[in-house]
């Protein structure tokens, strides 16, 4: 598993159907359908969260937390040692007779670095792992899918009955149905 | 949506109180009884300040020495010194003007008030913050907390009762609890051997009406607006589904209620307890009263989720409230830890004299209990509740809620015991046997507070969505 998710790169998918949604609750009847169906969904893009829609096509849970877990403890160990090097070992420093060694002024920088480590590490590896980082083009399926349009994506070949999944598309709300292929979209 | 996208069923639920709950809640106050007769039975009860030992008091005598070398405020130096003589306790004499307990002699009884103050302070705030729990959910229009709304209502009928024990114990003993009371009677001028200008420049304000009529006042509000609260919460259950009326309304008197606990809130913190030690202040002892009641609440409130959940009770609540609630323990923990540390960071970097008074005796004489407030309060729930398993695990969180129940218990001992009796305290038989006593009755309480009404508020807007409640994978 690389760092950057290679299963969300559209580009090499050589054929795939999509249905295209404007109601949030016929989508996650969809998806459940099709799920109940055996079909295997590439992914499913909305706008904004959809409540549930993780559950039912199965999505793991995220290694976002244990990431923020490490990158907490980096930033504590790395405040750690520079307080401990800068003030202890290289100058210490004598400010109001306080002691230098773990008095209690260490504790807002590591709590600082701790939360700074944190935040920028899972930032960075949020968007590393889901392909926006720079170089990289963005692959929409529809440009309104960052709007006010849903889409389910289903790739296509060996054993996929492309028929039934049309239809259960259209029987569960699909406004509109397309069939992609390289880079070309044509509606059916 | 969810599972299977169908409707999930909103019923109307009847709570009574199991005979088993009923045996737990009158046997944890019999057995709080009886070790508080014990405790009692096995207290000192000819000394002015309990178990202090001569090793402590030449131990004390030094650090004070040492203290009184820093200390700027000769005035407050002298006047203490000299109250001190008035007092005929020549040992103390030498104690400056970081020491804040008084030397005044003191009946064994104040023992069993102080432990009174504490727990029904703690109940007090705890019942007061379930109540602001339920306002903030109005004014957040949050969604997810309509299915456990009825457990903080509940809670927060005993603020009255908790009010009530504080202040019974103010009322009696009041003079050996707060040395600025016994101080206040001697009606001393400027000038006059013993007088005392902190104290007196803070008299307009720390004296005692207002000390006892302040509180009643605001508890009297606070009252009305919760059982306006309580009440249009009840209404809805009868009204037409889809009538947003009562709704609207709770939202109002949510967000006046929520202005005025804001204010007030602190007003109590500074007269019950931050006057205990009267020379000293903190700018942050409202917001830090607050932070203890407020953690200690939600857990309360997880606590009796999780029994009613136990019970077969409020169906419609599944993991993901829990998960919430633990989320909740969790951040304010944290919250609680951050403010702690300001109120001591700030003075520890200052430096100076008459603030530090409060964490000398604290960090010296109690350093013990000191430290064990950082580990119940922060480090366990702060390291266990980490974990996404551990905030959906009702094991877990029982372990967890009831060390931070204890812990803030502990936390507010330490508020007021080295305040009153200086230093040579520990909690022992008494103090656990008052915890356990009062406990009972709250829990016994609220139980039966609980059987008022119907659990689940059938008729709130959000009750479909707090059924739907779904915090993902």
């Amino acid at each position: 598993m690389g760092i950057i998710d290679k299963n969300l790169s559209l580009r090499d998918r050589n054929k795939m159907l999509l249905g295209i949604w404007e109601d949030e609750d016929k989508l996650v009847e969809a998806t459940s359908e099709l799920v109940h169906a055996g079909v295997k969904i590439q992914d499913v893009y909305t706008p904004y969260p959809v409540h549930g829609l993780d559950r039912i096509m199965g999505v793991r849970r995220s290694w976002l937390s244990i990431v923020a877990f490490l990158c907490g403890m980096t930033g504590f160990s790395l405040a750690f040692w520079m307080i401990y090097y800068m003030y202890v070992q290289d100058w210490p420093i004598d400010v109001g007779n306080k002691p230098v060694r773990f008095s209690p002024s260490w504790v807002p920088v590591l709590f600082e670095a701790t939360v700074l480590c944190t935040a920028f590490g899972m930032a960075f590896f949020f968007f590393f792992r889901n392909r926006m980082i720079w170089g990289i083009k963005p692959e929409l399926l529809d440009e309104r899918q960052t709007d006010d349009r849903m889409v389910i994506a289903v790739e296509t070949g060996e054993g996929v009955d492309e028929k039934k999944v049309l239809k259960i598309m259209k029987d569960h709300g699909a406004v509109e149905l397309r069939e992609k292929t390289g880079g070309v979209q044509t509606t059916i | 949506m969810g599972h299977g996208h169908h409707k999930i069923e909103i019923a109307q639920e009847q709570f009574t109180v199991p005979a088993k709950a009923k045996r737990f809640a009158i046997g944890l106050t019999i057995i709080g009884l009886i070790l508080a007769g014990i405790g009692i039975a096995t207290i000192d009860k000819s000394g002015t300040h309990g178990h202090q030992t001569e090793a402590t008091k030449h131990e004390h005598a030094a650090t004070a020495a040492k203290g009184g070398e820093i200390a700027a405020n000769e005035h407050a130096a002298d006047s203490h010194a000299e109250t001190a003589e008035h007092h005929g306790n020549v040992e103390n004499k030498n104690f400056g003007p970081r020491a804040e307990f008084h030397a005044q002699s003191k009946p064994w009884t104040t023992r069993i008030w102080s432990n009174v103050l504490i727990v029904g302070y703690l109940l007090f705030m705890v019942s007061l913050a379930a109540l602001f729990f339920v306002a903030v959910q109005y004014i957040a229009n949050a969604g997810w907390s309509a299915a456990i709304k009825r457990v903080p209502e509940a809670i927060s009928t005993f603020f009255p009762v908790g009010f009530a024990l504080a202040f019974i114990a103010i009322l009696v003993a009041k003079n050996d609890l707060y040395h600025w009371v016994h101080y206040e009677h001697q009606h001393l001028t400027k000038g006059q051997p013993g007088f005392d200008a902190i104290l007196d420049g803070k008299s307009w304000f720390l004296n005692s009406k207002m000390f006892l009529i302040f509180p009643v006042v605001l508890v009297a509000i606070w009252w009305l607006l919760g059982r306006k609260l309580r009440s249009l919460s009840v209404a809805e259950d009868s009204a037409q589904p889809g009538d947003v009326t009562f709704f609207k309304k709770s939202i109002r008197y949510s967000a006046g209620f929520a202005v005025i606990y804001g204010f007030t809130i602190a007003v109590v913190a500074w007269l019950w307890m931050m006057s205990i030690d009267a020379h000293w202040f903190s700018t942050i002892f409202g917001v830090y009263n607050f932070a203890t009641s407020w953690v200690t609440a939600l857990t309360i409130i997880c606590l009796f989720v999780l029994y009613l959940k136990s019970q077969g009770h409020l169906k419609i609540v599944s993991d993901e409230h829990i998960h919430d609630l633990g989320k909740f323990m969790f951040a304010f923990s944290i919250f609680w830890t951050y403010i702690w540390l300001s109120q001591y960071l700030l003075i520890w970097y200052a430096h100076i004299p008459e603030e530090m008074s409060y964490y000398q005796i604290r960090f010296e004489e109690y350093k013990f209990n000191f430290l064990l407030n950082v580990v119940l309060n922060f480090i366990c729930p702060f390291l266990i509740l980490m974990m996404r398993n551990a905030k959906r695990n009702p094991v877990v969180l029982t372990v967890i809620g009831c060390i931070l129940i204890f812990g803030h218990y502990h936390d507010v001992w330490l508020m007021v015991v080295p305040g009153v009796y200086g230093p040579g305290q520990q909690i022992g038989l008494l103090e656990i046997g008052t915890l356990f006593t009062f406990g009972g009755i709250f829990i016994y309480w609220v139980l039966n507070a609980l059987t008022k009404r119907g659990l689940v508020p059938v008729n709130h807007p959000y009750i479909e969505e707090s059924a739907n409640h779904d915090v993902g994978v």
